[in-house]
């Protein structure tokens, strides 16, 4: 049914809803708590899952993620209901949640825990499929993976064994797969932290969820759904792990476990390079070392671009600089008196005070601007008339924006400067090969 | 009284009808197809490698004489600007007037691994801001940052004053090290040279998951628990597909520029506490005297309005104006008073700086 591009999904739910309501009045006539694994509500879901994840269309990544989080809202629900008994009568929810009766979070141990799944996703997407990628490099470490949770005494035996020197003619190997091995039981060392926080992190919600619970007991705050008792867990659990993830053990856990997970990474690149190395293909240390090359020398290109313009704008420069004088006339005009002011013919924007000081500051060239050679421009502004803007409205601007000159005119002359020197060796090659000639000649 | 009143016929009930409704959305998700979004027609005016930098068409001209240039931020698609029709800042932007362009920094390869923030802010943002000016026939631009892309604008600001005539930054972060700031705790002792060296680029599904991570519970499955309120409008969950596709469709991070911004931002916060430099050019805050519209939404959990807040008091201008939006990181953009409220306040704000 599942591969059948229009399941009768409505049919299969309707049956699912009898299996359902059989399991619950069961249920009503035994006292015993729901079994969880065996629970109905669970396989429900479980056969959406197998209904929907192979139709096929445009979400179905979005599909994926809505039945993942249908799974786990499913358990939540049949945590409570399982508690609960099955009875027709009231149930004690308040005792059964302080006597933790395994809603996934309150204790990770033996619930699906939100927060360690989405990390274990973590491992498995982002870092695309880490695990098995380690698997596969290191066939012969597998078994460590198999290795089930120890203390951390054990892992320092661990890492003392796999330290022990090795010898004969694979020794560079053998002291790889011992340093990659080290890595990865450091990795589940720091993994093993990493749990404990967010253990943690699951209690603390929980008594968080405890407090926010005591504030509903007032008839008209109580509450009367599953929803709405869920979305109160999700505030608490979000708030507990908030708690923690920003706390100052949090930050040094985090970091040491990503650490450890990039050295073990780092150690399978290095072995996969070797067998490329082998295989004579190209690594990626050299495609990386080719694409910093290419590009440092974009950069020069653009770099070597910019000198090439800046012949051009040394000629620029003087003309800025003239265009500057001018402006500082002009900004003379304006300190004058009133009436002086008053004898403009036009009337010009006055720009900010407070922008005045920081032009002086930043722009000081006035020893630079005294020696440069008149052109038409300064001419012309000696005469008091401003340079003709060089875009529609400039002059306008033209005082507010006289940092816009000073900072340009320190640029164009390091360009010019720059663009200067190789043309100054070039003569001074060109004299050297003269003197050499001449001194041949002799 | 205790706190909970749940009947467990009622409880049974609701477990049958929440099952029954979720299948309805899973059934309704299937039959949907895909999602499009960026609305407004918009022209490319520059290009270069994998940036291209849009200019969006309005219904009429625009009345605004100095453009707006958007810098989104690297970490995410710049779209969600222009998501859809009734959810469009640039849209919004348009409509009152304004001249809008956008960088669209495209999905960077293992050929971007080496541009460093030099390259994006002196290279790339330099560009395409002198691109816009020539344009429009302008000196300076009026340059719109947002989240990473607003501490961009900042550096850009602090380095070419006299290419900028307004400066706005939306969800920027200034202050890297305040208490909230989540991601900057989980940063703050990253081995970052060990991270690029061993990853090159940063995949956008480690970014993702990151950023997912903030909020587990709420954003990895309550927030699809709440698909079955909104099961039989096809528009809002068409709504919610244009998000999900936007929050998952995130490009990978070229790793030098990774590298530095969370050396210098993240660990260094040397924005505010100055040693930054970019291509070695100083980025000195002091240096921003254009006058600064600074928007930050209270309730931003990638973004602390305590890191946004401070700009204030580190910028060199007189004229500094902020607005604090309440809402998310998000809903700054999409939601329905956002709508309302940004555009027409950034607008208000550029035109009484225009007279």
């Amino acid at each position: 049914m599942g591969q059948s591009p229009n399941p009768d999904w409505m049919n299969q739910w309707q049956d699912l809803s009898r299996n359902y309501l059989n399991a619950w009045q069961t249920m009503s006539r035994n006292p015993a708590p729901m079994p969880g694994a065996a629970a109905p509500w669970h396989e429900g879901f479980e056969q959406w899952s197998r209904l929907f994840t192979s139709g096929g269309g445009a979400q179905n990544e979005t599909i994926d993620r809505v039945i993942d989080s249908a799974k786990g809202y499913a358990a939540f629900m049949q945590s409570l209901l399982g508690a609960a008994g099955g009875g027709t009568g009231m149930p004690p929810w308040n005792e059964l949640l302080r006597s933790g009766f395994g809603i996934p979070g309150v204790d990770a141990a033996t619930f699906e825990h939100p927060m360690l799944r989405a990390l274990r996703d973590m491992q498995g997407q982002a870092g695309q499929g880490f695990g098995n990628g380690f698997a596969q490099a290191f066939g012969a470490l597998n078994s460590l993976r198999a290795v089930p949770p120890m203390p951390s005494a054990d892992f320092g035996d661990l890492k003392a064994w796999l330290s022990l020197p090795a010898f004969g003619l694979m020794r560079e190997h053998q002291e790889h797969y011992q340093k990659t091995a080290v890595a990865w039981v450091e990795y589940q060392e720091q993994m093993g932290r990493y749990n404990a926080l967010m253990l943690k992190a699951s209690q603390r919600g929980f008594e968080l969820f405890e407090g926010k619970l005591s504030e509903r007991e007032q008839p008209g705050r109580q509450i009367e759904s599953l929803r709405a008792l869920y979305d109160l867990w999700v505030d608490a659990a979000e708030e507990g792990y908030a708690e923690i993830a920003l706390s100052q053990d949090f930050r040094e856990v985090y970091a040491a476990l990503v650490n450890a997970q990039m050295r073990v990474r780092a150690q399978i690149q290095q072995e996969v390079e070797r067998v490329a190395v082998d295989l004579g293909m190209p690594t990626r240390s050299e495609i990386d070392s080719i694409g910093e090359r290419l590009q440092a020398l974009r950069r020069e290109v653009r770099q070597r671009g910019a000198e090439t313009a800046g012949k051009g704008l040394a000629r620029e420069v003087a003309s800025l600089r003239s265009e500057l004088a001018a402006l500082k006339a002009s900004i003379g005009k304006e300190t004058r008196s009133a009436p002086e002011r008053a004898a403009e013919t036009k009337p010009r924007p006055q720009p900010k005070p407070k922008i005045e000081p920081r032009i002086e500051s930043k722009a000081e060239p006035k020893a630079k601007v005294v020696a440069i050679e008149p052109t038409p421009a300064r001419a012309a502004a000696k005469h008091g008339k401003p340079r003709k803007a060089k875009r529609k409205g400039s002059a306008k601007r033209a005082v507010a924006a006289t940092s816009t000159f000073a900072s340009r005119i320190a640029k164009f002359a390091d360009a010019s400067l720059g663009a200067g020197r190789p043309h100054a060796l070039r003569k001074d090659k060109k004299k050297q090969a003269k003197a050499d000639k001449a001194k041949k000649k002799r | 009284m205790g706190p909970i009143k749940i009947e467990p016929a009622k409880a049974f009930e609701e477990v049958l009808t929440t099952q029954r409704k979720l299948a309805a959305a899973l059934q309704t998700l299937r039959e949907v197809d895909d999602v499009d979004f960026g609305v407004t027609d918009k022209e490319a005016v520059y290009r270069e490698d994998k940036l291209v930098v849009y200019r969006f068409k309005g219904e009429r001209p625009p009345t605004a004489k100095v453009p707006i240039l958007i810098v989104y931020a690297l970490v995410n698609r710049p779209y969600m600007v222009d998501l859809q029709d009734d959810r469009s800042l640039v849209k919004n932007l348009l409509a009152q007037g304004e001249d809008v362009y956008l960088i669209d920094w495209g999905y960077p390869d293992r050929a971007d691994r080496w541009l460093t923030l030099d390259d994006y802010i002196n290279g790339y943002i330099a560009r395409s801001v002198d691109a816009v000016a020539d344009r429009a026939g302008v000196d300076k631009i009026n340059l719109l940052g947002i989240c990473q892309g607003g501490a961009f604008s900042l550096c850009f600001a602090a380095m070419h004053p006299e290419k900028v005539r307004n400066l706005i930054t939306m969800v920027t972060p200034v202050d890297f090290h305040t208490p909230e700031n989540m991601l900057s705790n989980w940063t703050r002792q990253l081995d970052v040279d060990l991270f690029v060296d061993t990853l090159g680029n940063v995949p956008a599904d480690l970014m993702n998951l990151c950023y997912l991570m903030l909020k587990p519970v709420r954003l990895n499955q309550q927030k699809y628990i709440g698909l079955v309120d909104i099961l039989d409008d096809k528009a809002e969950m068409e709504n919610f597909l244009r998000m999900e596709k936007w929050i998952f469709d995130s490009p990978d991070q070229a790793g030098e520029a990774f590298r530095q911004f969370i050396k210098d931002f993240y660990q260094g916060n040397k924005l505010v506490k100055g040693g930054l430099e970019i291509g070695g050019h100083e980025v000195h805050l002091g240096n921003i005297t254009m006058p600064v519209l600074n928007v930050f939404a209270e309730q931003d959990h990638l973004v602390p309005p305590s890191a946004s807040r401070v700009l204030g008091e580190h910028v060199g201008t007189e004229d500094y104006t902020q607005i604090a939006f309440r809402g998310g990181h998000i809903g700054i953009y999409v939601s329905g008073r956002a709508q309302r409220e940004v555009p027409s306040a950034i607008h208000d704000w550029l035109a009484q700086r225009s007279r």
